[in-house]
């Protein structure tokens, strides 16, 4: 019992951890506090929905084409819609207020045209649900892919930022963008680029959660506060901070929905927020550059 | 190699920088003396890119014209500003900094020749490649901003106030890298309060004060010029 709800709570804190680390990359390097993030989370849930149940393509598949279209939707709505207010603002507090209203309102648009297709009703599909039995315990054969792909996904992204120079170009920019430019480095392509990867990202993380969670269109705003409470837990621009409080977080949130009460999960969330931001105001890992 | 005509710099209604004009010839270093607030490094700045000039500025690189090219685009031009606090990537190790210093394409072709040329002009940097660069002290910090900049395989540096923060020793060793950076044939242009110390390396140096530039010569010219002692030189101020 206790294995397999730990199971389930690190496939969910790897969901986490990935929609985290995204959120990271947007607002760490480019600067832009995305409120309709989430949202094309749930945009890439129901991609994958429709390449299943429409196209029969798999999930897998759906992770080969979901997260490009992701990064070149998000390309252009930094080049088109933000890079004028990152130009314009004087301060980086300006900017935050700027990308906060810009993006509340995309979320509303992205969640239209997806209330619009879909409705308002869950929706889910059946791929690889199968038990398989590990140790005794039982877990879904589509979630334990799933965790073993955010896996992948999260370790590949973290070696390319830190061992690459193309990735480390990218964390420059996140730790001082003046000095970035002395170094060569174009700050505003490394900035769209850093903000249309972190869309890939969170579009890679929908289509995973899609192969074993029920959603709909008005979900996104959870997947959203969630990414911010781990982004802001793990240190600002702390990609391991990141992948650790995204696990603690699903971690706990499992334990207490089994253990305690289901009802008191968001209860839960926000204690351990609110303790780690009393405790570690800078996070639990600082914000540092990796 | 670097020339620098009427260049202004503005911030609202107080003018940093007055018609500045400057040349600083290959493998030469050219110290420029004034005091706080001179606008100084308003003037590197300008030239870096950081800081946009005043219309009808020019600054020349080897005959291309640099005003108007954003600052990445100067750097691949051949020119490496060394910023005043250094500008180092403080949450990165010392590693990662060196790499970054060699983004610029025009530095990826000699990048092992420079990288070892940088450790073995700063030794201690080669012990500490692992270290994050904030938790250094001021002095090796410093080492890591001008081994930063060589990275990018610059023909010309820019430095503005090094010195600033440093022990005598430190200063010492700083200078000797800076006459050993020249003998490797790039060009050196430094913005110093330290008058004694750089005027005994420079070649030239030009005299800034509001904004102008109101004097120039041959460093030991201006070493022993007694209005360059009374202003820079005095015995208030050890060198």
């Amino acid at each position: 019992m206790l294995l397999e709800v730990t199971l389930q709570g690190v496939t969910l804190g790897g969901m986490y951890a990935l929609v985290a680390m995204g959120l990271t990359l947007q607002y760490g390097v480019a600067r832009i506090m995305n409120l309709s993030y989430g949202e094309l989370l749930i945009a890439a849930a129901f991609a994958a929905l429709s390449f299943y149940s429409g196209l029969a393509l798999s999930p897998l598949l759906g992770l080969l084409i979901v997260p490009p279209l992701a990064f070149v939707l998000s390309y252009a709505i930094y080049r088109i819609l933000l890079q004028p207010l990152v130009r314009r603002a004087k301060t980086r507090e300006a900017l935050e207020v700027d990308s906060i209203l810009a993006t509340f309102g995309m979320l509303f648009v992205i969640q239209g045209i997806m209330l619009a297709l879909f409705g308002g009703a869950y929706f889910s599909y059946s791929y690889l649900s199968f038990p398989l039995q590990i140790a005794g315990a039982t877990v879904a054969a589509n979630r334990l892919l799933a965790l073993v792909l955010a896996v992948v996904i999260g370790v590949g992204l973290y070696l390319a930022l830190t061992r690459t120079r193309l990735g480390t170009a990218v964390r420059a920019v996140a730790v001082d963008p003046v000095a970035a430019q002395l170094v060569a480095i174009d700050v505003r392509t490394a900035s769209a680029l850093a903000f249309a990867l972190g869309g890939a990202l969170v579009a890679a993380a929908g289509v995973l959660v899609s192969m074993f969670l029920t959603f709909n269109a008005n979900l996104g705003v959870v997947f959203t506060l969630k990414a911010l409470i781990v982004v802001i837990m793990g240190g600002v621009g702390n990609l391991l901070g990141a992948l650790i409080a995204g696990l603690i977080l699903g971690l706990v949130e499992n334990y207490v929905a089994v253990f305690v009460d289901p009802g008191l999960t968001l209860a839960a969330t926000y204690a351990i927020f609110l303790i780690v931001l009393l405790v570690r105001p800078q996070g639990l890992l600082g914000r540092a550059g990796r | 190699m670097l020339e620098v005509a009427h260049l202004s710099v503005q911030y609202g209604k107080h003018r940093a920088v007055d018609g500045a004009a400057l040349a600083v010839g290959k493998a030469e270093i050219v110290v420029i003396l004034g005091g706080n607030g001179g606008g100084k490094s308003s003037l590197l700045k300008a030239i870096a890119g950081l800081q946009p000039p005043v219309a009808g500025a020019s600054a020349m690189l080897d005959g291309r014209e640099l005003v108007g090219l954003p600052a990445h685009l100067i750097v691949e031009a051949g020119l490496a500003l060394v910023p005043e606090g250094r500008g180092i990537f403080g949450d990165l190790t010392v590693r990662e900094n060196l790499l970054l210093g060699a983004f610029a394409r025009r530095a990826r072709a000699g990048e092992a020749q420079n990288r070892a040329r940088v450790l073995a002009l700063f030794p201690r940097l080669a012990e500490r490649l692992e270290q994050t660069a904030r938790t250094m002290s001021g002095g090796e910090q410093q080492m890591v901003a001008i081994g930063r900049a060589l990275m990018s395989a610059p023909g010309i540096l820019l430095l503005d106030e090094p010195s600033l923060g440093l022990s005598p020793l430190l200063c010492g060793e700083l200078f000797r890298a800076l006459e050993r950076i020249r003998g490797d044939g790039i060009s050196v242009l430094l913005v110093e309060q330290n008058a004694k110390r750089s005027l005994a390396i420079a070649d030239r140096g030009y005299l800034i004060e509001n904004g102008r530039i109101v004097g120039s010569g041959i460093a030991a010219d201006l070493a022993r010029d007694p209005a360059v002692q009374r202003a820079y030189l005095g015995a208030a101020r050890p060198g």
